[in-house]
């Protein structure tokens, strides 16, 4: 996931409880499983040992290359493996495992490119795979060559099976996830999109299975994002002397605003997810908050019941848009009255609402003509309006996606449920969804979210989680394909 | 405040006083003038910011003019504790009748930034009828003003009644090496002096106009304490996805609001007192009757309120506090773990810093907000200096004279009141070290055009060229006798 937009919370929204129904014969025993790991650590090693930062030093293509070669070992043919993109640098891999044609295509995606680490700040070196203490070390185990690995891994051996899928499974391995100029999902469904057309789209872009102290919590599925914003308040005066104090001051007019922004709340919202996250919730909490959750439900909802959840931060953002201001700067000396005097707003706003519409209301709360709301894009360039399009509705959680998914999950972790839940981040999901393409983004690593060193130094995924993962994902796409 | 003050205050207009005879070789005025431009615009090009400036080249610039002027090596000095900070002395030698006379004026100028400015701040343009430049008032034009008098006297041979020191000097505005601090303690003899004549005046000026008419020469003899403290919000931070109600930012803005919405008390000394009994005299209309009716004991409420709508006047009846910056958080998508500000105060003399700091404790009323006070270095420290500020200096016949007399003869009828002043200049490093000192600047700017610090700085052309010539009959009148 990306910098700005790792959040995540663990705000789980529980759609659906426990397996499905059960009668399922046991799988066949995995076969072979002893090369796979072993196919799937050579492939980590790799991955891990080819720096694809955004710096001169990275090269997504050089990734995107070798892992083409291991298809084409493995028997793909020349026309089902492209790599492709806008930059010398920043090619990424697209590859399909053709199938029966019963059904339209699956598509799984992945981002080769990770975030900068720097030697002297790790306790290893960031690009070489190292194995310690039961734990995988380097840049992106985690954030996302773990996961790469693991889908390219189960495509490999899907094929030297013979197995012939009931839909076509492609992998597009991407660059520019975590920022930079030629984010690979978007270009290919701008100008490949034959390529990678499909009825919906697996992304391995978060892990979860969720622990506490190792002890599993629940199967996280992401199924909805809110959009990630930022904003710039800015208020510019003539200045002049601190000796002489006036009135009109870019400090005081700001702090005005941001007091008057601290104070307000966007309009409580739910939607068919949320609401049948707290209908399922209400019935396993108890007391006040189960009440609580229930009256919210209510048409129309029980404010009282809503102040007092949204005293919960997760309750709180599950049920409105957020805004908060995260950054401050004003003043160029200490004896000099302000020139400028600016703020950064952080917002996570509801899918169904645009950008553009949350500025507004920014315009609105601040009540004063004099702050200025700009709207600071990706890559940090300020606009004077926000996109107009809004967050997308998350998708219908397909049963062809989700049986499978809960069948394996209760037999891979008894007792585990699949819990839908909604991003407060965002992903390449954002590409694929406003390209109309359903999209589920889950990995099977198993994280203590207390433990979560994405981005961050000695990042790392257990060994045992990994080798777990790489059956279960084996198994969940030969499952989601059988029919 | 000693009676001698009080009855200098009363200033009576004097008929201009005859000046020296025709000199030997005299400097044309158009030949000062253009003098003066040139230094001005030398200093203005040349960058001496805190940040990335160097005080050094400009006190070099001018000691090559004074070099080139004939001043004998022994009485050029540049000198500092700093390479990029070092201080131009120069001396013109007179009769050694009177002790010296010491005129300062500072050669950094604050922080400009291109995009904030129409111009660039480091280039001196003229346009529209005003000099336009970071320093254009604050001071580079009196930098500019003294050299120019020191250069043309020397050129006509003239003999002074007592030395002339000029110092030119480092951090005025802040910084590590405050120029004329590091002089008084480590050069005294350079720099020692009967009095001193600070240039800085108000911000470089000492002649409020409206609308280009002058009103009134205000002469420098107290001034404010200046004292920055440092506000500090802590928070444990978080992700942004998840805001909570606890915000070291919005924590901050709330105290802030406090601060803007404060009035510290109206208080009046002698030299404000003498000040507002003087200007009710030549102001007209309802200020008129609400600086007698402040004037009174006890003051009326609610001439107190009118008057402070004015910026200036409002600087003179109270300690005032701004907050001047602010800075918060470290990344767009995280909550901030801590955000602070600078509140800039300036003391009336009496009070202490600390009295200060505990004012503003008061009014923030929140014990998450700390006040630190910034010392002039940047040290932080958790209570502030104790020592009320300084007294005013004593108003003596041989500054006051000669002003009244140089005044009435350039702008007839213009008024010479005593003032003190709201901004902190150096005169605080003189007047510690036991020097009367007094801010005396021939430049007249409007009462709400004051930019000095701000962006676009400016002054108009006319007044920088009354203003050279000003300081020149000033400085000779002050050395006649």
């Amino acid at each position: 996931m990306t910098g700005r937009r790792r959040a995540r919370t663990a705000v789980a929204l529980l759609l659906m409880l426990g397996p499905a129904a059960g009668g399922a014969a046991a799988p066949p025993a995995p076969q072979g499983s002893a090369a796979a790991d072993a196919l799937a650590y050579a492939l980590l090693k790799q991955l891990v040992e080819i720096n694809t930062t955004d710096s001169p030093r990275g090269n997504v293509t050089t990734a995107a290359e070798a892992l083409a070669q291991h298809f084409r070992t493995a028997g793909f043919r020349a026309a089902d493996i492209h790599v492709l993109g806008p930059s010398a640098r920043k090619k990424n891999l697209v590859v399909r495992l053709r199938g029966s044609g019963t059904h339209p295509a699956v598509l799984l995606i992945g981002h080769l490119d990770v975030v900068e680490a720097r030697r002297e700040d790790w306790s290893t070196d960031p690009f070489r795979l190292i194995e310690q203490d039961g734990f995988f070390y380097g840049r992106g185990t985690l954030d996302m060559k773990g996961p790469d690995a693991l889908m390219v891994a189960a495509l490999i051996r899907l094929k030297r099976e013979g197995f012939t899928p009931a839909r076509d499974i492609i992998l597009a391995l991407t660059a520019d996830e975590e920022g930079g100029a030629a984010n690979g999902v978007e270009w290919l469904l701008e100008h490949h999109r034959a390529l990678v057309d499909a009825q919906f789209v697996l992304s391995g872009d978060d892990y979860s299975v969720l622990t506490e102290h190792g002890r599993p919590l629940f199967f996280k599925l992401v199924a909805s994002e809110k959009i990630y914003a930022d904003y710039q308040l800015l208020v510019t005066n003539k200045g002049g002397h601190s000796s002489e104090p006036v009135p009109d001051n870019a400090i005081y007019s700001l702090t005005r605003g941001l007091d008057r922004l601290a104070a307000y709340e966007f309009p409580f919202e739910l939607n068919a997810v949320t609401r049948e996250y707290y209908r399922r919730l209400a019935g396993i909490e108890t007391g006040q908050r189960s009440a609580d959750m229930r009256a919210i439900l209510r048409e129309p909802s029980d404010p009282r019941s809503l102040a007092r959840l949204s005293q919960d931060p997760v309750d709180h953002s599950i049920t409105r848009t957020t805004c908060v201001a995260t950054r401050l700067a004003a003043g160029h000396a200490n004896n000099a009255l302000p020139q400028r005097a600016q703020a950064v707003v952080n917002c996570r706003i509801l899918p169904g609402h645009s950008p553009e519409e949350v500025r507004q209301r920014l315009v609105e709360v601040l009540a004063n003509p004099a702050i200025t709301v700009g709207y600071l894009a990706s890559d940090g360039t300020l606009l004077d309006k926000a996109p107009a399009a809004r967050g997308f509705a998350p998708p219908p959680l397909l049963p062809e996606v989700l049986n499978p998914l809960d069948e394996l999950v209760a037999e891979t972790w008894p007792g585990l449920r699949v819990i839908p839940s909604m991003s407060a981040g965002a992903s390449d999901a954002t590409h694929t969804s406003a390209a109309g393409l359903p999209t589920y983004t889950f990995s099977p690593l198993t994280v203590d979210p207390d433990d979560d060193r994405e981005h961050g130094r000695d990042e790392r995924i257990g060994v045992a989680s990994f080798y777990q993962a790489n059956e279960f994902m084996y198994r969940y796409l030969k499952m989601l394909t059988a029919h | 405040m000693s009676a001698r003050v009080t009855s200098a205050i009363a200033f009576g207009l004097l008929a201009a006083a005859p000046l020296a005879a025709a000199p030997q070789a005299a400097m044309s005025d158009a030949a000062a003038q253009a003098m003066a431009h040139e230094i001005y615009q030398e200093l203005v090009g040349i960058n001496t910011t805190d940040s990335v400036g160097n005080v050094t080249t400009a006190a070099e610039a001018v000691a090559a003019r004074f070099r080139a002027a004939g001043f004998p090596a022994a009485d050029l000095a540049v000198l500092g504790p700093n390479e990029r900070k070092k201080n131009l002395v120069v001396r013109l030698h007179g009769s050694g009748k009177h002790k010296a006379v010491l005129l300062i004026g500072h050669l950094d100028v604050v922080e400009a930034r291109r995009e904030d400015w129409s111009t660039d701040p480091f280039t001196l343009v003229e346009k529209d009828g005003y000099f336009y430049g970071r320093g254009a008032l604050d001071m580079k034009a009196g930098d500019a003003i003294m050299a120019t008098a020191l250069l043309r006297l020397k050129q006509e041979g003239y003999r002074p009644s007592r030395d002339i020191v000029l110092a030119l000097t480092a951090d005025e505005e802040g910084g590590c090496c405050n120029g004329v601090d590091w002089l008084v303690r480590n050069h005294r003899a350079l720099i020692d002096a009967e009095f001193v004549l600070n240039h800085d005046g108000l911000v470089g000026y000492s002649i409020t106009s409206e609308h280009g008419v002058p009103q009134e020469f205000a002469l420098s003899a107290s001034e404010k304490t200046y004292a920055d403290y440092q506000l500090t919000v802590t928070n444990p931070g978080g992700h942004s996805s998840l805001p909570r109600p606890d915000n070291a930012i919005y924590q901050l803005a709330e105290g802030l609001i406090n601060i803007g919405r404060y009035a510290f008390p109206f208080e009046l000394n002698a030299v404000t007192r003498a000040y507002f009994e003087r200007m009710a005299a030549v102001a007209s209309g309802q200020t008129a009757a609400d600086m007698r009716a402040i004037t009174r004991t006890p003051a009326d409420a609610a001439a107190v309120g009118r008057l402070a709508r004015q910026p200036d006047i409002n600087s003179l009846m109270r300690t005032t506090c701004v907050a001047t910056r602010l800075e918060a958080g470290h990344a767009n998508n995280a909550l901030p773990q801590r955000a602070q500000a600078v509140v800039n105060c300036r003391i009336l003399p009496g009070h202490s810093k600390e009295e200060v700091r505990q004012d503003l404790i008061r009014v923030l009323n929140d014990p998450g907000i700390t006040v630190r006070y910034v010392a002039d270095d940047g040290t932080i420290s958790d209570k502030a200096p104790q020592q009320p500020a300084l007294a005013p200096s004593p108003l003596l016949p041989q500054v006051v004279k000669p002003l009244e007399s140089t005044v009435a003869a350039l702008w007839p009828g213009l008024p010479v009141v005593p003032y003190m002043n709201s901004s902190a200049t150096d005169g605080i490093y003189t007047r510690a070290a036991g020097l009367p000192t007094y801010g005396v600047a021939g430049i007249a700017v409007d009462r709400d055009d004051v930019r000095a610090h701000g962006r676009d700085e400016r002054v108009r052309v006319a007044a920088f060229y009354k203003g050279n010539q000003f300081f020149y009959r000033y400085l000779k009148a002050v050395t006649a006798q």
